[in-house]
């Protein structure tokens, strides 16, 4: 029986996932504060926001790479 | 014969199309994020580039349940025919109760009944297929509704607002996550496509070794994955709206941040299992994720009866297609006019279930009503926060 393989589709699937949902979570609180009215530094919190969008894109396309096979020959 | 199997194949790879688009697209559909015309072309296009990227399921998915090459048994194109018509008939069928169901376990289903029927019972390996089969129907959609659940409960704690001072909640502003959700359903559209054409590409490689046509042991043919692909593209198209109803309102209700960790979840299972060699089913995996995203959020209900139906209808994938597979396959045993029979009788029942469901129109501008509720939680936010509150006192669902 694959119980190795199992645990590791299981393993995999919670990494991946978690890191793209706490990433772009970040950057929806931070796009939130950075729409507050009583903000003091909103160029600050907008372009952290906009980080953490980023790396959440580049998360994403890095698993797309490691999957592709055309990338990895 | 070659050429009828290769015909039926192409329209199993349209139903699963049809079938799954409820996957990827029932969720964003639900909450409004993407409209629902725009989302089948969306999941149609990612399905036609998935099933380009990567050939590598077409290898796996299909071999070893039934006993083939030497020592073994002979596949013949009529197991294979046989063995689609139960998957298509079945595909109909679920389709037209709105229950999302595996087409793969059909397909498995079918071509097991077709070679018990045809071969005997010892063409079953059946090691390989609780394997391959029935433990990744179990752990599907335990592990996509696990970590499903924990990114829900994730991505509300993390974007929860309070007023530092008065503890009251300020305005959540949540709204990145419907835009948001338009990049995950589509993943999980691309997944679909790198996921489920290739099933039908390894069936029809299949065939064509089988009818040697084609060397044993090479991977498909251009012209075959164009067609799979092309056929699938347009069955997601063509948009199952009644399963898109069940997944997208049916099992529970979807807000943006949780559709969003729902996809991505349904994602991130499918391109894991799919390329670490673990083949899970699309269909259980994103069932799994709507369910375990459903619990994570406050104040929303499973509407476990609905669930129940669906796990019935798993439980019935494979004996159901498995009949119509074996009953296919002892007809066409009888020879030409058994393959014509088992051929007119399939599509009749294929046009009956189809003019059947013209009786009860579902299309995109009905499939599901919640779109325009979802846009109005955003004037009633605080009527929404009261209801959520006090479901949370109450006492939670017992979880499975």
């Amino acid at each position: 029986m694959k119980w190795l393989e199992l645990l590791t589709v299981g393993g995999a699937t919670l990494v991946a996932a978690v890191t793209v949902v706490v990433l772009y979570s970040f950057a929806v609180r931070l796009t939130a504060i950075a729409g507050d009215a009583e903000q003091a530094s909103p160029r600050l919190t907008r372009s952290l926001a906009y980080v953490c969008f980023g790396l959440c894109g580049l998360a994403v396309l890095y698993g797309l790479y490691l999957i592709i096979p055309y990338f990895s020959k | 014969m070659v050429a009828l199997v290769i015909a039926l194949a192409l329209f199993f790879d349209f139903t699963n199309g049809f079938h799954d688009t409820a996957n990827a697209m029932a969720t964003p559909i639900a909450t409004g994020a993407i409209k629902p015309k725009t989302a089948v072309a969306l999941a149609a296009v990612l399905n036609l580039v998935g099933a380009f990227l990567s050939t590598e399921v077409a290898k796996t998915v299909s071999g070893g349940i039934i006993r083939e090459g030497s020592g073994g048994v002979q596949i013949t194109p009529d197991i294979i025919f046989a063995g689609l018509m139960g998957a298509v008939l079945w595909n109909m069928i679920t389709w037209l109760k709105g229950l999302p169901s595996s087409s793969s376990h059909a397909l498995f289903g079918g071509l097991i009944g077709a070679a018990i029927a045809g071969i005997g019972f010892s063409s079953v390996n059946l090691e390989v297929l609780l394997q391959k089969v029935i433990l990744p129907a179990v752990f599907a959609p335990v592990i996509a509704g696990a970590v499903a659940y924990i990114c829900t409960r994730l991505a509300y704690a993390l974007t929860a607002r309070h007023d530092p001072e008065t503890g009251s909640k300020l305005t959540q502003k949540r709204g990145g996550f419907r835009t948001g959700q338009i990049f995950t359903s589509s993943l999980v559209a691309l997944a679909h496509g790198t996921n489920d054409a290739q099933k039908t590409m390894g069936i029809i490689t299949l065939v064509l070794i089988a009818a040697g046509t084609q060397p044993t042991g090479t991977g498909p043919q251009l012209w075959v994955i164009a067609a799979c692909a092309l056929a699938i593209a347009v069955g997601t198209y063509a948009g199952g709206w009644r399963i898109i109803r069940t997944m997208g309102s049916g099992l529970t209700e979807v807000k943006p941040a949780q559709g969003f960790a729902a996809e991505t979840s349904t994602a991130s299972a499918i391109l894991a299992s799919s390329h670490l060699g673990f083949a899970l089913s699309t269909t259980q995996v994103a069932s799994g994720s709507v369910i375990g995203s459903g619990m994570g959020r406050k104040g929303t209900t499973v509407r476990w009866n609905m669930v129940g139906k669906i796990a019935l209808g798993w439980l019935f994938t494979l004996p159901a297609a498995g009949i119509v597979g074996a009953l296919t396959a002892l007809l066409v045993k009888t020879g030409v006019v058994g393959v014509v029979i088992a051929a007119v009788v399939g599509t009749a029942a294929v046009l009956f279930m189809f003019f059947y469901s013209r009786k009860s129109d579902v299309g995109h501008h009905n499939a599901v009503e919640v779109e325009e509720a979802g846009q109005a939680v955003r004037f009633a936010k605080k009527k929404a926060l009261a209801r959520a509150r006090a479901k949370a006192n109450k006492p939670k669902d017992t979880q499975r």
